[in-house]
């Protein structure tokens, strides 16, 4: 304590110190300054709020001598705020909305893109072009009709029916065509290409009367098909007439008839998709035993690879094993290999067909187990695969729990007379689960989600026939609910799986809830050793 | 004193590496648009110079994404495009199976390109999210493959410019089989005496579970997955997986595996190994395994997909190119495509990149490789893909039931049954 309020005395009276400090903050307030603007033009309104509270927040923390300790909590802060609560805040508000395929634009982007789209009118006319441009980027057209007349066109100016040779316009070509009109010098079809950006963003007349390049060959008095009107909060069709209002609880603009436009828009649709998710038949069905065997799943995970890793940290611990140093940096080697390159690699091991595994086997036993068509060795198999990526992590964790278990237990324990087993019943194992515990907690939430395994292994098959969707025997909750909302639901569901996956989290909190209470016995007992 | 230095300077690089992420996701401000050059008053030369056209830095961009085998090819079109025309063009390289996806985030964020290179069966969903374009090929239209440009419609609108097709066919090894089997009966004949005399493993070999590779057998025997309506349209309420002759080729699948002519657990590449060492003499795959199977230097024919109560034909894919809403310069993007991408030079380009049957007719019709061409024939009747949403929920449940099949778990006509009994429930959005 003493110590702390020396070194504290020692940096905040430091001129120097102060002065980096302020220099700190003006570069991270002169950055967000400079951010927010743009943010603010993209409407990206989260983020804005974010970055607002982080700046506020560290320029605080800074300047108050009293929020002193929270400086150096302030770089994990920020980033459990961006990288952690914004994403489970974006997660939860998405459960509420209807963000899926059909509905991922915002209203205002849809009215954009509706009202992109032109049509032509009956009886409007089109034209055949040539383009004119001054020196200075002023644009001009020359039209022809179907019928042969031929026009000049200007933005914002009257389109004109004009001949070549004739008052400012220069003289024909052998096409028919003016070299130039005024001081507006004609462009031949490489540089139109070059100007079609500009040309393609003009109106050439005035209204009523207006001209678009549809194509290279064509001009015409293209419409806006669907024009929106803010006062009933409508859409227009110009070429029917039909009127789709805005329905925002559905998210799309709908007509009387109950036609609605597509794209549709992003609402807030409250707990529908809850709603869905427990009217739904997947509920009904597979569900429980996908939850049972997810839970199965999980742990028997966890068991098998602690008891795995556990043996290896007891047998390798022992310093009269040569080379253990060596052995024990072979057996991490799973642990480094990423998972999805070892998933497929195993997939291929087991292959029915030409698996080693299952060839070899076949040559000496003469059977093999089928891995993927019996569902209960579909299991089987993937708790093995999963064994083998899971163990060095718990012979690591196990290893550096066994160090900080203190010889002379077991020196008493000898003198008392007690064998192996009971000393590893009675000393190691209440000890180490002490500290490996929570490790073994957080094992079991990773697994419980573990969508890698399954997913790249045999993708929760064999399937399960009769059911109301498509299930498999390995499904675990997660690759379900991938299922429901990606594969088989239809595209891309944002919406309805997010609401699944606010479930399954508090399915998951719960479990864990209770096993660390369990846990709390393990610490009483070490207390008594 | 140190130490405190470090953290401080730590706060500023977080913060700041934070903000730079939070900066990648908004939208680059746009380049202020060339200022027109003001009037300067004229030099008092005697001789009016002509005013020649000053070369003006673009101010337009187009920004294409390609996947990797068309990325380098639509980098040297792009390039030439650039020196003619004076218009810059971007190719970003994306994975095939990224785009679709990342054009949907992109999109709407005012940030993704303004074509993209892709497959028609994405159409549905691109188009239901406002993301897509029309397309007007002009002229141009007459020379492309009419069932191609049928494929890249959607809801009678064109929506893309395609540049190549692609169908799985019937390949057969001639040592062994002598003459291409006109129907799924014989195929089950000479797979049988095949077997029987010991010469192969497998008479004829598929993958388990695949509907894609299914589904020229179940056309065969005159299944379907939508029905269409009088303009060529998929009906999503007309679901053919139960129909009697879905369930009639899901019966010989049964049959085939009962008498132990098709093996579970059979994947893709084990299937084409088989047939690469002449311990399968029949395959139903499509081009990109045509690179494989001639190195493996098996002899190899390729025919029409055989038939049995009703003509046998596969689903086709087409590739093509497809232009944002978002794109600020749509008509550059479209004219981009239709004057300089729609040339023989470039489209043999295209094709000479991944040779499948281009969609170009002056491409396809000059064709001299018989493989390519017969991938041709044996497409020539086939089924577009369907590019309807609804399509995403039939996948799963159809491919299930034909596992089932294979590892005998359900009779077929109940797994059938029940897989549209699943897909109609998806469809309704009940799940």
């Amino acid at each position: 304590m003493r110590r702390r309020t020396q070194t504290q005395q020692g940096f905040t009276y430091s001129l120097s110190a102060i002065l980096f400090r302020l220099f700190g903050l003006a570069v991270i307030d002169a950055f967000a300054l400079w951010i927010l603007p743009q943010m603010i033009h993209d409407r990206v309104w989260y983020l804005v709020v974010l970055l607002v509270v982080i700046t506020l927040g560290i320029n605080i923390i800074f300047l108050k001598e009293e929020y002193y300790p929270l400086r150096w909590m302030s770089p994990g802060l920020a980033l459990m705020i961006l990288m952690v609560v914004y994403p489970l805040v974006f997660t939860v508000y998405t459960a509420f909305t209807n963000y899926s395929d059909g509905h991922i634009l915002t209203k205002q982007q849809v009215i954009q893109v509706l009202s992109q789209r032109l049509y032509l009118p009956e009886g409007g006319e089109s034209y055949r072009w040539t383009a004119y441009r001054s020196e200075d980027g002023r644009y001009a057209l020359w039209l022809v009709a179907p019928d042969g007349r031929t026009f000049v066109a200007f933005p914002g100016e009257p389109i004109q029916p004009a001949d070549p040779g004739q008052g400012d316009i220069g003289p024909a070509d052998e096409q028919g065509t003016p070299t130039h009109i005024r001081d507006l010098r004609r462009l031949d079809r490489i540089q139109v290409i070059r100007y079609l950006p500009d040309l393609e963003k003009l109106e050439f007349g005035t209204p009523p009367h207006v001209l678009k390049i549809r194509s290279l060959d064509e001009a015409a008095a293209l419409q806006p098909r669907y024009v929106y009107d803010p006062q009933q909060d409508a859409i227009v069709d110009q070429q029917t007439g039909k009127v789709y209002r805005a329905d925002d609880r559905r998210g799309s603009f709908v007509a009387e008839d109950g036609e609605a436009l597509t794209p549709g828009y992003q609402v807030f649709i409250g707990a529908a998709n809850f709603q869905r998710l427990f009217r739904s038949p997947a509920l009904r069905g597979p569900f429980l035993k996908v939850f049972l065997w997810t839970i199965l799943f999980a742990a028997g995970t966890v068991l098998t690879t602690f008891a795995l890793g556990l043996f290896l940290a007891l047998v390798y611990n022992d310093p009269s094993i040569r080379g253990r140093k060596v052995i024990r940096s072979f057996l991490i080697v799973p642990y480094t290999v990423p998972s999805f390159i070892s998933i497929l690699v195993w997939r291929g091991l087991m292959n029915p067909h030409i698996g080693v595994i299952n060839t070899t086997l076949e040559k000496f036993i003469g059977w093999a187990p089928p891995w993927f068509s019996s569902p209960t060795w579909a299991k089987i198999g993937v708790l093995l695969v999963n064994l083998w990526l899971g163990y060095p992590y718990m012979m690591l964790i196990s290893t550096g729990a066994l160090q900080a278990i203190p010889e002379d237990l077991y020196e008493a324990a000898e003198i008392d007379g007690a064998g192996m087993w009971q000393k590893f019943w009675t000393i190691t194992l209440p000890l180490l689960l002490v500290s490996v515990g929570p490790l073994l907690i957080s094992s079991f939430a990773f697994n419980f989600n573990n969508w890698n395994v399954i997913y790249l292994f045999n993708r929760g098959g064999p399937p399960m026939p009769g059911t109301p969707t498509p299930v498999g025997h390995t499904d675990i909750l997660v690759t379900y609910t991938y299922r429901l909302a990606f594969a088989s639901g239809g595209g891309g569901d944002y919406g309805y799986a997010s609401a699944i996956t606010i479930i399954i989290f508090l399915i998951v909190a719960t479990i864990t809830y209770f096993q660390f209470r369990y846990t709390r016995m393990w610490e009483e007992i070490s207390e008594n050793v | 004193m140190k130490q405190r230095h470090i953290w401080t300077l730590l706060v500023i690089l977080v913060v700041a590496s934070l903000l730079v992420t939070a900066c990648a996701k908004a939208t680059p401000t746009p380049t202020p648009t060339p200022v027109p050059p003001t009037p300067t008053p004229k030099p008092p030369t005697p001789t009016p110079v002509p005013p020649t056209p000053t070369p003006q830095p673009p101010a337009a961009k187009l920004v294409i994404w390609a996947d990797e085998n068309r990325a380098p090819i639509m980098e040297e079109i792009a390039k030439a495009f650039t020196e003619k025309y004076g218009v810059e063009v971007e190719v970003q390289q994306v994975g095939f199976g990224d785009i679709r996806d990342q054009f949907k985030v992109a999109a709407p964020a005012g940030e993704g390109p303004d074509i993209i290179i892709g497959a028609h069966d994405w159409l549905g969903e691109l188009v239901v999210n406002g993301l897509l374009a029309p397309v007007d090929l002009g002229a141009k239209k007459e020379k492309f493959l009419p069932s191609a440009l049928q494929a890249f419609t959607y809801n009678s609108q064109l929506y893309g410019m395609p540049y190549l097709t692609e169908n799985v066919a019937f390949f057969y090894n001639p040592d062994l089989v002598p003459e291409a089997p006109k129907t799924w009966t014989e195929v089950t004949k000479v797979a049988a005496e095949l077997e029987k005399a010991g010469k192969v493993k497998q008479g004829y070999v598929l993958h388990q579970g695949d509907p894609y590779h299914f589904y020229p057998i179940m056309t065969a025997f005159g299944g379907y997955v939508f029905g269409k309506d009088k303009d060529g349209n998929y009906n999503p309420q007309d679901l053919g997986i139960d129909s009697p002759g879905s369930i009639a080729a899901a019966k010989w699948l049964d049959m085939m595996v009962k008498e132990g002519h098709l093996k579970p657990d059979v994947d893709w590449d084990t299937a084409h190994t088989m047939f690469e060492q002449g311990d399968a003499a029949m395959i139903i795959t499509g081009p990109w395994a045509l690179k494989r199977i001639r190195e493996s230097g098996v002899h190899y024919k390729i025919a029409e997909i055989p038939d049995e109560t009703a003509d046998g034909h596969p689903f086709s894919g087409v590739h093509g190119f497809m232009i944002s809403a978002f794109s600020e310069n749509k008509l550059l993007a479209q004219t981009f495509l239709t004057e300089f991408v729609a040339t023989e030079e470039n489209m043999w380009k295209l094709f000479n990149a991944d040779p499948r049957p281009s969609a170009f007719l002056p491409v396809r019709e000059k064709i001299d490789d018989p493989d390519i061409a017969a991938f041709g024939l044996a497409g020539k009747n086939a089924d577009p893909m369907p590019a309807i949403p609804e399509m995403s929920k039939v996948w799963e449940a159809w491919g299930n039931a034909i596992t089932l099949i294979f590892q005998q778990q359900e009779d077929p006509e109940t797994a059938f049954k029940n897989a549209a009994e699943q897909i109609r429930q998806a469809i309704a959005g009940g799940q």
